[in-house]
């Protein structure tokens, strides 16, 4: 029987289909292969639609608090006004005030304007002066009392130009905005144009920007970032000080001696639950503790620096563990076998193979914690700090400070339409920070691993 | 009789190096060894053949106190190498380690030098006082495991870049550096194609001149190729323990016979 | 195989195994040399010491036995490796069997000894038993080099022994039928001359496995063959 139906031949079996066309469920399930890899690149598409949105936008209002309008013209310094005694007495000398220099270079750029033949026209004489930023008298005073010699003497006065100058050249600011406006009028903007066409108003790259303290709503356009890099600077290496070391030693002892009962289960349950508390949180507890308690000064990057490593310390603690337990075990079977010690295994091939991880780990860390800025409100880093801290070894990272991501924040809150391109601009560095951080990341990892 | 020397098989030495009286392991609540005693012979490959999750490799872990890092384990009964308790309180693990060298399955280089991974046991134990001397324990090992032809011009390159059977040899020579007593083995061909395979094997047989080799293996081939002595594991029993050709030939115990003839896994 | 194998000691057992054949192979050799010439020179004592000889012969083919039988159990000898072990405990087999009639000839030498001679019989059967060990011999080199050329020779002259043999045959043939007395003797005598012509039979059939081991082919074709005693005795009975 069984060899009769074996020697019969059958044609193709009814559920058999021929190889050349497919059937229904392999259409269907080949349709559903297609949506799902169309919902795939729709997904990556609008991110990174979304991504080139927000980068352009910050590149185009940001990329305008790089540049600065400017006013150059020479200027006698006249000892009549800075050096009434004429002894170049810096006590005395010092007396004067901006206002004083304020006057002179008002009178300067008149006197410059007048004989470059460039007509005032509606413009008053005190309007005129009023394009020079305030700024620019207490550079000149500073310049002048730093150095009494040039008293006397003619010199070359590169003063900014008030931020509503500046925008117009930028074209934030219009005539018709300047109509509204009681800080320019449409007739400055007119001379502001004669001016640049006779070479005495310009626009040049703004060094300022990155160097310079911050500045007040008076004037805008001499804000910049100097406080706030050195700020976030000093946090970063700070962080990486406190949390490394804590952290790299934390997860050893965790992933390689610690044993495994409920305390240590305990443990690492918190770690985790750490790395997800509310970066607010740590900004109450630092406050409570670091400045209320312990009695740090405030806004100082010392204490912004121990904030942000507690909250650093879990993400360090969770990807040095994963970088640990990632290291195959037949190495360190192949190290026991030989009569290696714990502590030799430990240091001569687990932390050796894991140091990329780790690295990545850290650096990424420290780049996520460089973007943080609620814990840094809540311990008073959003101050408005005009005076660089000083160098590290002299206790600058007691002094008051701010951060990128906090000079973002205080830079976006302000009236003056010229801050938002400068908080543009400070998102630009901060975007800058995180690049250079992420790559360093990339290239240690490529280093440590290139060696096998 | 005379003649029987014509080939050479017998073992030579009798004289014990490992003793195992009433070993007994358990992991948790598995009892993964009931009561094992073998005495080990020195000079002599001896092969661990069984099923897997016979205890074999238990076993072979209880030798050189591998089952200390496993939290579960438990060993009980005694052990000694020459007469001695290895698992006395007083000795420590990582200086048995040192005399009872262990070959794993996949071989596992240091990603460092080959220099370097032939080097690291002499330097952790301190075996050598100057780099010549080094040298010379690196050279040595790495002829003794037959690899030094291969590698010799290439001493600075990564372990990790030889061939798999390079890297197995390389294993083998790493662990004669610490100059052991016996080498413990733990199915030391699986990961290795046959030509790789038949040179650790033959290394293997080359080795029994200076050490006592304890191999774990899943290819009964294998254990009748290079062992002097097998041991049939069988869940968790030692079944039957003897002289190589019989326990091929004729097993006495009819599980053995049931397991070499393939009617038992 | 020139190119040794990787484990070495393979290689050892090969040849161990074949080192014992080649053995055995002298001793069969010279028991049925040394039976031949008890029979001419009616020495007992040599005649004694073949038969206790034989005890020797066995135990080397049993030990040749079990080491093949470890050989291929530890081994699993493949292709020309596993022809060997085939072909040595083939050969084995048979040089047990020519070891018996070597013993089984100086067995019947003790008995001719008291008997009297036949003529120049025994002259012929010494003859007939020199060119038989010198053919098992041939045979024997022939598989230690491996030498095909030589091992077709000895299968074709296998015909040399038949002839000796059927010649012999008539002779004792005519003594028994001039003389009744000389059966017993001419019997025994032709049992002797039967089991060298089995001899040579040997060495033809050792000759094959040469062949076989060499080319891993059994030669088909009939072996060449001059035994005409069984036709010889059908006319003799008519």
């Amino acid at each position: 029987m069984t060899q009769d139906t074996a020697t019969t031949p059958t044609g193709p079996r009814a559920d058999q289909h021929p190889l050349l066309s497919g059937s229904t469920s392999l259409r269907r399930r080949k349709a559903r292969e297609w949506r799902l890899k169309v919902y795939g690149v729709a997904a990556i598409g609008l991110s990174l639609a979304t991504l080139f949105v927000m980068i352009f936008t910050i590149l185009r209002d940001g990329s305008q608090a790089f540049y600065q309008a400017r006013l150059t013209f020479p200027l006698v310094v006249d000892a009549a006004i800075v050096d009434k005694e004429g002894a170049r007495d810096p006590a005395a000398m010092a007396k004067v005030t901006t206002v004083g220099y304020q006057r002179l270079l008002a009178q300067a750029f008149l006197a410059h304007i007048e004989t470059s033949g460039v007509p005032l026209g509606d413009v008053t004489e005190k309007e005129a002066g009023e394009m020079i930023s305030r700024d620019a008298a207490g550079r000149l005073r500073k310049q002048v009392l730093s150095d009494p010699a040039i008293v006397g003497q003619t010199i070359t006065v590169n003063a900014y130009a008030t931020g509503r100058i500046d925008g117009y050249l930028k074209g934030r600011v219009t005539r018709a905005s300047a109509e509204r406006d009681s800080l320019v009028t449409p007739a400055q903007l007119d001379l502001a144009d004669r001016l640049l066409q006779a070479g005495i108003l310009s626009l040049g790259f703004n060094s300022g920007f990155l160097t310079d303290p911050d500045a007040s709503d008076l004037r805008p356009e001499s804000a910049g970032l100097g406080v706030a890099i050195i700020g976030s600077v000093y946090m970063m290496v700070l962080v990486a000080i406190f949390t490394v070391p804590v952290g790299v030693a934390a997860s050893i002892y965790l992933e390689e001696f610690a044993p495994k009962n409920w305390l240590t289960d305990l443990i690492e349950v918190n770690i985790s639950n750490l790395a997800a508390v509310p970066s607010i949180v740590f900004g109450i507890l630092g406050l409570s503790i670091f400045i209320n308690f312990m009695g740090l000064p405030q806004s100082s990057s010392l204490v912004g620096a121990l904030v942000i490593s507690l909250m650093t310390l879990p993400t360090i603690i969770i990807a040095t563990r994963a970088a640990i337990r990632a290291v195959p075990p037949s190495i360190r079977d192949a190290a026991l076998g030989i009569g290696a010690s714990k502590m030799q295994i430990v240091f001569h091939h687990v932390l050796p193979l894991a140091m990329p991880g780790i690295m990545t780990g850290t650096i990424l860390g420290l780049a996520s914690a460089l973007g943080e800025t609620a814990p840094l409100l809540l311990i008073g880093m959003v101050a408005f700090v005009t005076t660089y801290p000083s160098g590290p070894l002299d206790g600058g990272i007691m002094d008051p400070a701010t951060a990128l991501p906090v000079q973002v924040y205080s830079w976006a809150s302000r009236s003056d339409p010229a801050f938002i391109e400068r908080s543009s601009g400070a998102i630009i560095v901060l975007l800058a920070f995180l690049l250079v951080m992420n790559v360093a990341a990339i290239l240690l990892r490529r280093r440590f691993e290139r060696r096998w | 009789m005379n003649v029987m020397t014509v080939v050479e098989r017998d073992v030579s030495e009798t004289r014990s190096k490992m003793d195992a009286r009433g070993v007994q392991v358990w992991y948790g609540d598995k009892h993964a060894l009931k009561d094992v005693d073998v005495a080990i012979l020195d000079r002599t490959v001896t092969a661990f053949i069984g099923p897997s999750g016979c205890g074999k490799s238990t076993f072979l872990r209880c030798l050189n106190r591998m089952n200390d890092t496993v939290a579960s384990a438990r060993v009980m009964g005694k052990m000694t190498m020459d007469g001695q308790d290895i698992y006395d309180p007083r000795v420590d693990p990582v200086q048995l380690r040192a005399k009872v060298g262990m070959v794993f399955q996949k071989p596992n280089p240091f990603p460092k030098s080959i220099y370097d991974n032939v080097a690291y046991g002499p330097k952790i134990h301190g075996l050598a006082r100057t780099k010549a001397e080094l040298d010379e324990i690196v050279e040595t090992a790495l002829k003794k495991a037959a690899l030094w032809n291969e590698v010799k011009d290439r001493l600075a390159a990564p372990g990790t870049g030889l061939s798999g059977g390079q890297q197995q040899r390389l294993c083998i020579a790493r662990a004669i550096a610490t100059s052991p007593e016996v080498l413990l083995m733990d199915e030391p061909c699986s990961a290795l194609d046959p030509i790789a395979t038949a040179q650790v094997e033959e290394l293997i047989d080359e080795l029994r001149a200076h050490f006592t080799v304890v191999i774990v293996t899943h290819s009964m081939q294998q254990a009748a190729r290079v062992s002097q002595r097998t041991a049939f594991f069988h869940l968790g029993n030692l079944v039957e323990y003897g002289e190589t050709g019989q326990i091929f030939t004729n097993p006495r115990d009819p599980r053995t016979e049931a397991y070499i003839t393939g009617r038992i896994g | 195989m020139t190119q040794p194998h990787i484990i070495s000691s393979f290689d050892r057992d090969l040849e161990a195994v074949q080192a014992l054949l080649m053995r055995m192979g002298g001793l069969v050799e010279s028991a049925i040399l040394d039976a031949a010439e008890a029979l001419e020179m009616r020495d007992e004592g040599l005649a004694l010491k073949v038969r206790d000889g034989d005890k020797a012969i066995d135990a080397l083919e049993q030990q040749i036995h079990s080491e093949c039988a470890r050989l291929l159990a530890l081994r699993a000898p493949t292709a020309s490796d596993l022809r060997i072990v085939l072909t040595v405990m083939r050969v084995a087999a048979a040089l047990e069997r020519c070891g018996d009639y070597a013993k089984n000839l100086a067995k019947r030498s003790l008995i001719l000894a008291h008997m009297s001679p036949l003529g120049g019989t025994t002259g012929s059967v010494c003859r007939m038993a020199k060119t038989a060990v010198l053919r098992l011999k041939d045979s024997l080199d022939a598989f230690i080099g491996r030498d095909k050329v030589l091992a077709a020779d000895i299968r074709d002259r296998d015909r040399d022994i038949d002839q000796m043999y059927n010649s012999l045959f008539r002779e004792l043939l005519t003594h028994m039928l001039e003389d009744p007395r000389a059966i017993s003797p001419a019997m025994h005598l032709h049992f002797i001359a039967k089991n060298i012509e089995r001899v040579g039979d040997h060495a033809t059939s050792v000759a094959e496995q040469v062949i076989f081991l060499v080319t891993g082919e059994v030669p088909e074709e009939e072996r060449p063959k001059a035994d005409a005693t069984a036709t010889t005795s059908r006319s003799t009975e008519e």
